[in-house]
């Protein structure tokens, strides 16, 4: 864990400090943009994907539902 | 009710937090590597009025409207206002900075490429903001090149 946690903060501090050319902002912050994007759809994806899922499953009339224990007692 | 696994729930507690922390960790190393502004960057000042933009360099020359710059070299913008809130923007290098009356608000780039770009005003500023419009021209390092 040490091997990889010193070596990855020192790299990330010294990054934007190296002597030759300056950094392309617009590579940095494009690349950003394109990386949170890929979150959001991903995320935006796998959350609608899984209320759907759990709507088509989960109604009542699918023909593996089974009673909750309140609906099988009648008390809730 | 039986005793049930809710391993999932975990899982998904884990997952959304590991996921935050990434996001979190790439935004902020982003911001981070674009603040660092280079030690010899030239210092250009930027003043915003309706509807106009002002430049003024290190050696005191002043341009309006238009904006020269030499490719390979760093330049720190010094952004201000003089009468209400503009944005100084240079769309194709991502430059964005608010325009504050009273404040001074940097940002920095270096053009890579020989080129024009567009300057806008990025923040509605009254009749004629949508014409708040400027040039920017990078030249050569070296008029001889």
């Amino acid at each position: 864990m040490i091997l990889i946690i010193i070596p990855a903060a020192d790299y990330v501090f010294a990054a934007g400090d190296e002597p030759a050319g300056y950094l392309d902002r617009r590579v940095v912050i494009w690349n950003l943009f394109y990386k949170m994007m890929t979150v959001a759809f991903t995320v935006g994806s796998v959350v609608s994907g899984t209320i759907i899922w759990i709507c088509w499953r989960f109604r009542e009339s699918h023909p593996k539902a089974t009673p909750t224990p309140y609906e099988e007692q009648g008390v809730w | 009710m039986g005793h049930h696994s809710n391993w999932p729930e975990w899982l998904y507690v884990g997952v959304v937090i590991a996921l935050m922390c990434w996001v979190g960790g790439e935004a902020w190393n982003a911001e981070r590597l674009i603040e660092h502004i280079p030690a010899d960057a030239e210092i250009i000042k930027v003043t915003g009025q309706q509807w106009f933009w002002t430049f003024e360099h290190e050696d005191g020359t002043k341009e309006i409207g238009v904006l020269h710059v030499k490719v390979g070299k760093a330049y720190k913008f010094e952004v201000t206002a003089k009468d209400v809130d503009h944005s100084f923007n240079i769309h194709d290098y991502v430059v964005l900075m608010d325009a504050v009356p009273g404040r001074i608000n940097t940002v920095w780039f270096a053009p890579m490429e020989v080129g024009e770009h567009a300057i806008q005003c990025k923040e509605y500023c009254g009749l004629i903001h949508y014409n708040m419009r400027g040039k920017l021209i990078v030249e050569a390092a070296d008029p001889s090149t």
